[in-house]
């Protein structure tokens, strides 16, 4: 143990180290490395999994990108420059010249329009899982091919964010004419490397591409993306197989690849934008009464939890409704004065009870629907169960397949008593992480099932809220109804990972596992 | 015999019928919708799931769905993945070769081992021979191959630190990288087939050694040898047959856990990942095709009965 220990932190050590020393990139090899699922198609706009993200990202550019050393700052991919109006209505954006298509044809503001109109307004039979996103948008103009002008119908806060999206690959507008469902079935980007061969249920091959616009980039000379999940990742990992796994590994997993590897093992560590939530059926009896739901957030030990759990599951961070960290997120200081994050837990559980005894359900039972994913749901389920022990609730760990466990919180009169469910985003911003506490109307994602027009209109406020300081204010009475109304309750925020061999340069990790993945910086040693 | 053979081709037409629509009904009866879990975590609207749900033809009545989808079966055509898109024909074809190859490896493997030390274990029934074939064949019915899979690995990973290939490599492109990547599951799975086999084997020597053509053969003053190879092995060799036959239909899609542990892209892994996603038609080709296999092999073994029993007539 203290032998895995020591590696560990000599690994976190040279990666310290390494981030430091900033070597010459050489050009050159074929990075390996491993992707826990695989791809259903080829298209940025209908996906929403990692496993897209990964292997697909490198082939395109994005209009704006993740800043990944300074995250959550953004930089322009394709966009050279650009410009935000004062009434945060029209954005102008100053495209690059000379970028090709791995066709050969040229890149111009055109195919940004027409990117972008796919997206918010998909042709039939095309799917774009972020056309609420871009709804705000009124108009796409192109006054000449270097310059793409969005008009929009109302301030949206996170406008600029989502321009820096990795889903939102740009597309050739002469392709989508031809057939809008062309990205489908087929990889046709600017990106820094071309697409050389998908085996279904195998590998993923790219190849670099000659003409990139950045001069001297990307260095590899292509990756190959292994799908492999489980023990045999570790495995391959641990042998040197692959050279990493870019979303994320529990701790065991990492001493176990830090022990196998030794100094060849890099370790980097942040907090992750994802969370497992508890969601309450309050179209169900007793989870329609907010006495109830509170007690049972009051009665979670968050802060002792995170510790105990931080040491055998991926979870580590207490935190409310935004990761723990960030710009918009409550202060420790704001987030202890909220309903279940006091540290005094003795005192929160007697509230509980009493709550529990107001409510008329002194001595309640209920299912708590999980996933069968071991990690981290499967710690965090038992972990939530012992804790409602304490306040004499005794609840059934019901641990379903996902398929089954999808369809118990299924939109229309979902059966469940309370699941744990996730938050997982691709940034770091309110108008993603609060959807889920919308009200049911308002989102496809809430489970909870409840109206509130309070947090409604809290979240329009805060969304059409240009300055940031009076933008936290709106979130923080957003975050404190929330959580007093307990719809959904956050539990801990997970801990990202990820352990690469010393021969990989140039990656830096993020709190999100979709940014910073297009290779163009990443080198071998 | 011709006349059996067709008959018997003929008696498959309705098995596979059968099997076609309890498979198909079966899975819509299951809780779960395949749409759902491919926008899973997505906030789309319920246009969005609707659109996507008849885009799939899922919103039709199941009598429709299913002519639809069986029409299709007659023309060859077994319909596309729900979930990928692509040919349920294609995403099988690409996996079956390694699939296949492993079955084939591991029965190789498995009649390798299970014939000989079977026979030299009834041969020598009671002394230390049959003691240690015993204990070798009750290790293998004990120890899942998949554990032993896992075992291989971390045996290779710790003392050699190297793994087998992750990527499948054909046979005939290069013979050296695609056995030194299969030839261990094989190994993980043959040696739980061959203590199956083994233990037939030993007790159908047994049993055969004991017959009155033995007794006729070694009272002819015929060498223990010739009694052994010529008399008692092959007439013994019926029952492990059958045993070695369904248990290679069986590995065609049973290698499930194996295929997890070594990463391999087989028929097995595609079938967990279709019943995880819902993709109703690649489960039903799946299904169609390890029925066709059973019922192909069985069809393979009676021929085979005869060949190696010539008193066994079909009419």
């Amino acid at each position: 143990m203290k032998r895995t220990v020591l590696l560990g932190l000599m690994a976190t050590w040279l990666a310290i180290a390494g981030i430091a020393s900033a070597q010459a990139p050489r050009s050159g090899g074929l990075l390996k490395f491993a992707v826990g699922a695989e791809p259903p198609n080829y298209d940025c706009h209908a996906n929403s999994s990692f496993a897209f993200i990964h292997p697909v990202r490198p082939h395109y550019n994005t209009l704006l990108k993740f800043d990944v050393e300074k995250y959550p700052a953004i930089k322009g991919d394709l966009a050279e420059s650009w410009t935000v109006a004062k009434d945060g209505l029209t954005y102008t954006f100053k495209v690059r010249k000379g970028v090709k298509f791995h066709d050969g044809s040229s890149f111009t503001s055109e195919d940004v329009k027409a990117t972008y109109e796919r997206i918010r307004k998909p042709p039939p039979g095309v799917l774009s899982l972020r056309e609420a996103a871009y709804s705000d948008i009124s108009a796409i103009e192109t006054p000449d091919p270097t310059t793409v002008v969005f008009k929009l119908s109302k301030p949206n806060a996170s406008m600029l964010a989502n321009f820096a999206s990795p889903w939102d690959c740009i597309y050739s507008a002469a392709r989508l004419k031809k057939d809008p469902k062309f990205p489908e079935r087929n990889i046709m980007g600017t990106g820094p490397f071309t697409f050389e061969e998908h085996v279904a249920g195998s590998h993923w091959r790219g190849r670099k591409f000659k003409d990139y616009f950045e001069k001297g980039k990307p260095y590899l000379e292509g990756f190959l993306a292994i799908f492999i999940s489980g023990a045999p990742m570790v495995n391959a990992l641990a042998a040197g197989e692959v050279l990493a796994e870019f979303r994320g590994h529990s701790p065991a997993d990492r001493d176990r690849i830090v022990k196998a590897l030794g100094d060849k093992a890099v370790v980097q560590e942040t907090p992750w934008v994802c969370s497992l939530v508890v969601t309450f059926n309050t179209k169900k009896k007793p989870f329609d009464d907010a006495r109830v739901r509170r007690a049972l957030s009051l009665s979670i030990d968050r802060w002792g939890g995170a510790q105990a759990l931080s040491k055998v599951a991926l979870v580590r961070h207490v935190g409310g409704l935004l990761r723990p960290g960030y710009e918009y997120a409550a202060t420790e200081k704001e987030l202890i004065s909220y309903p279940g994050f006091a540290k005094d837990i003795a005192a929160s559980r007697a509230q509980a009870r009493k709550l529990l005894q107001e409510a008329g359900v002194p001595n309640l039972t209920f299912t708590l629907t999980n996933r069968n994913v071991a990690m981290p749901y499967t710690p965090v389920g038992v972990f939530l169960i012992d804790q409602w022990r304490q306040i004499g609730v005794n609840v059934k760990h019901d641990q379903l397949e996902t398929k089954l466990y999808l369809a118990a919180q299924q939109r229309d009169n979902p059966t469940f008593d309370a699941a744990l469910d996730f938050n997982c985003d691709f940034m770091d911003e309110p108008n993603l992480q609060l959807l889920k506490y919308l009200s049911h109307d308002r989102s496809a994602i809430n489970y909870a099932q409840q109206t509130d027009r309070t947090l409604d209109d809290l979240f329009d406020k805060q969304s059409g809220e240009l300055d940031k300081k009076k933008r936290f204010a709106i979130l923080r009475d957003f975050e404190k109804r929330a959580l007093e109304q307990a719809y959904t309750i956050p539990t801990i925020w997970w801990h990202r990972i990820i352990v690469t061999h010393r021969n990989l340069k140039g990656w830096h990790i993020t709190p999100s596992h979709y940014v910073g993945q297009d290779l163009s910086d990443v080198w071998l040693e | 015999m011709l006349r059996y053979m067709i008959n018997r081709l003929l008696l498959m037409l309705p098995t596979l019928f059968g099997v076609a629509v309890l498979v198909f009904v079966l899975l819509r009866l299951a809780p779960g919708d395949p749409v759902q879990m491919m926008l899973e975590g997505a906030n789309v609207s319920q246009q969005v799931v609707e659109a996507e749900r008849a885009r799939l033809g899922l919103d039709r009545p199941l009598y429709v769905q299913f002519t639809k989808w069986f029409g299709a079966l007659l023309n060859g055509d077994f319909g596309v993945s729900i979930w990928t898109g692509r040919p349920v024909l294609y995403e099988i074809g690409i996996r079956l070769e390694l699939s296949l190859q492993v079955a084939i490896m591991a029965a190789l493997l498995a009649v390798m081992i299970a014939v000989p030390l079977g026979t030299l274990s009834a041969v020598f029934k009671d002394t230390w021979v049959d003691h240690l074939v015993r204990v070798i064949s009750i290790a293998g019915l004990a120890v899942p191959s998949f554990w032993l899979g896992m075992i291989i690995i971390l045996f290779l990973l710790t003392y050699f630190s190297w793994i087998p290939p992750l990527t499948f490599t054909p046979f005939f492109e290069d013979p050296w990288k695609n056995l030194s990547q299969l030839i261990w599951p094989a190994v993980a799975v043959g040696y739980r087939y061959s203590a199956v086999a083994m233990r037939m084997m030993r007790s159908s020597v047994l049993e055969v050694l004991q017959e009155d053509y033995v007794r006729t053969a070694r009272a002819k003053g015929v060498h223990e040898r010739l009694v052994v190879a010529r008399h008692a092995m092959r007439n013994a060799l019926l029952p492990v047959v059958t045993v070695v036959g369904l248990e290679f239909a069986f590995l065609i899609g049973g290698l499930v856990v194996t295929e997890q542990v070594f990463n391999l892209n087989g028929i097995g892994k595609l079938f967990v990942q279709a019943v995880a996603r819902g993709d109703y038609t690649m489960i039903q080709g799946l299904v169609l095709l390890v029925a066709v296999f059973f019922v192909m092999i069985n069809f393979a073994i009676d021929l085979l009965y005869a060949f190696l029993d010539p008193r066994i007539r079909y009419r």
